[in-house]
């Protein structure tokens, strides 16, 4: 899926404002992927996010969108840009609004009411994109925001916050729209807060704390590379001390603990715990009923290089 | 759905005409939605009746062409004109500005220049627009009673008002561009312009240099050089010259180009403006910090 060369690329990438940095040497890249951007509030994210886009100008190091310095108007003919405030013209209808924006893309205007509706079709508004902006519901709005950040073909988008306010259904179709933007050619960088839920969208992650890149990569690899990290993992099954007392012998684990009706295991390492569980599995009276892994999610990941 | 294949020919961008009329046209409808101006019917009709009104008290001892020229530079060109104006130029920068939605248009392949230029552009028509229909309500206010007019009913009086209400409108225009794209309260700096600078400018000799850091200057002397007024009218639009009306025939002519003249005088401030407003505007960065 992803292409050899980077559609997004920060190197070396600092900012301040005044005496405070807002980031510090952050360096990575996106190609045709969906990249998660996951911090907390006000470690620089949406710092990084207006970079992207050029509507900040580093302090240091180079912001590029296809080999193009991020503030010039070839990068940003490239950008989609899907920010995380709810204002828009609320005097227009959504098709309008898209429709406004495109005009700056050099498209004619029937061009771009004809593009807008296509689009915003796309996204499930055709019912309702003729309506006043003001009267739009949160998930309707997202979607106007969407659609003028998608509208003009971009080769690639920043998701600001895309689920915020959005119901579940809402929030699956956005996933899955954003799930078909790389085998498009498109590269996606995209925040949220809703961690779990990013995880079911990203390729990899770039996780920022406190302004600086703390790590980047898919999950699992993250996962696997903090060994010092007990793996915790959740058993349920019948004659469940006795199988704690035989998980006790084994070497990978660390501790077990019995929690009402499940059993939870901390491990250090994994090697062959898995084949060796599932031996034990087959031949465990009632069988094991179910094996879950309580850290391996992006939360986890995220709450353990954090600390 | 919506990508870089689906595009197929990317259109060419608009250049900066172009993007400057796109963004006017934009600006216009925008303003369509202001609901300051759906007021403006209302003014140009209680405007007419104050004309009506006043040019009955006023019968016999004023000429109607006299209480034309003082009511409609009192009324328009200080007061009508440069609070319109100046109100819409800082809400069409400035509140896009603050409510975060001109980053949508900072986002496009264009640069901010003519996006600031139509912008002014858009804010101007609008005001002269407004400028030239005040105008014409208070001459048919007057007009109403032909025996006040000398000389007869003067239809050129709209004419060199229109003319001059519109050069003002550009001119505030861009003064409202400085101020919504350099500060915070643009509001508070424009009153802090009509009322302080103006103000104080206006009561300093003719041949002060801050004369032309304002707008009120350079228009009014266009008005008498284009009205030839008599000598009680010239004392009524600019009372603060009594004394020194007569160095009003040292000026040079109000429409040439030459150095000094109004014409000149008003396009140097609607340049200087319009560069720093658009040199700030071009600076704008959203921090994290919130703009609301």
């Amino acid at each position: 899926m992803s292409e050899a060369r980077p559609i997004l690329e920060f190197d070396g990438v600092t900012k301040w404002y005044g005496s405070v940095a807002a980031l510090l040497d952050v360096s990575f890249d996106v190609r045709t992927d969906v990249v998660g951007l996951v911090g907390k509030n006000g470690v620089g994210k949406s710092t990084l996010m207006k970079l992207a886009v050029g509507l900040l100008a580093p302090s240091q190091g180079q912001v590029r969108v296809c080999g193009a310095q991020a503030q010039t108007l070839d990068a940003r003919a490239r950008i989609g840009f899907c920010p995380d405030f709810d204002r828009l013209y609320e005097p227009l209808s959504g098709v309008e609004f898209v429709a406004w924006m495109l005009r700056y893309h050099g498209f004619s205007r029937a061009a771009a009411r004809r593009r807008a509706e296509e689009v915003l079709a796309e996204l499930g508004l055709e019912e309702n994109m003729h309506r006043r902006i003001r009267e739009y519901s949160k998930g309707m709005r997202q979607r106007v925001r969407l659609g003028q950040a998608l509208a003009h073909g971009p080769s690639f988008v920043l998701l600001d916050e895309p689920m915020t306010g959005l119901d579940p259904v809402a929030r699956a179709d956005l996933s899955e729209h954003i799930r078909a933007l790389p085998a498009r050619g498109v590269g996606v960088l995209v925040s949220s807060h809703v961690l779990h839920e990013l995880e079911a969208v990203v390729d990899r992650v770039v996780l920022v704390h406190q302004g600086r890149l703390l790590a980047q990569g898919r999950i699992g690899e993250l996962r696997e590379r903090m060994p010092d990290r007990p793996h915790r993992l959740r058993l349920r099954a019948s004659e469940l001390r006795a199988l704690a007392a035989e998980l006790a012998q084994w070497t990978p684990v660390e501790g077990v603990a019995v929690r009402e009706d499940a059993l939870e295991v901390s491990l250090l390492g994994q090697r062959d715990f898995y084949e060796r569980l599932t031996a034990l599995g087959a031949g465990w009276p009632g069988g094991l009923h179910e094996i879950t892994p309580l850290d391996d999610d992006l939360a986890a990941v995220f709450g353990y290089l954090v600390e | 759905m919506t990508t870089t294949e689906a595009s197929g020919a990317t259109p060419a961008r608009p250049g900066m005409l172009g993007t400057a009329l796109e963004s006017a046209r934009q600006t216009l409808w925008m303003l369509r939605y202001r609901r300051v101006l759906w007021i403006v019917p209302l003014a140009l009709v209680l405007l007419f009746l104050f004309a009506l009104v006043v040019s009955g008290r006023a019968r016999g001892s004023i000429d109607g062409a006299h209480l034309t020229c003082v009511l409609a530079w009192w009324g328009l060109g200080t007061v009508l004109v440069p609070w319109a104006t100046l109100y819409l130029g800082v809400q069409a920068v400035h509140g896009e500005l603050e409510d975060r939605t001109s980053q949508y248009l900072f986002l496009r392949p264009v640069r901010r220049l003519p996006l600031l230029l139509g912008k002014w552009l858009a804010v101007s028509l609008v005001s002269a627009l407004i400028g030239c229909a005040g105008v014409v309500a208070l001459f048919l206010g007057v007009g109403a009673r032909p025996d006040m007019w000398s000389d007869g009913l003067d239809p050129s009086l709209i004419g060199t008002y229109a003319l001059v209400l519109t050069m003002g409108a550009f001119a505030y225009a861009a003064a409202a561009a400085l101020f919504a794209a350099t500060f915070r309260r643009p509001l508070a700096w424009a009153a802090f312009f009509v009322v302080g600078v103006q103000m104080l400018a206006a009561n300093l000799p003719v041949s002060a240099g801050m004369r032309r850091l304002t707008i009120t200057d350079p228009l009014r002397r266009v008005l008498l050089d284009q009205l030839e007024p008599t000598r009680r009218l010239a004392e009524d639009l600019w009372p603060a010259e009594r004394a020194e009306a007569r160095e009003l025939d040292d000026l040079p002519a109000s429409l040439t180009l030459q150095a000094g003249s109004p014409l000149v005088d008003l396009i140097t401030f609607v340049v200087v403006c319009l560069a720093f407003a658009s040199w700030r505007y071009s600076r704008t960065e959203y921090e994290s910090r919130s703009r609301d």
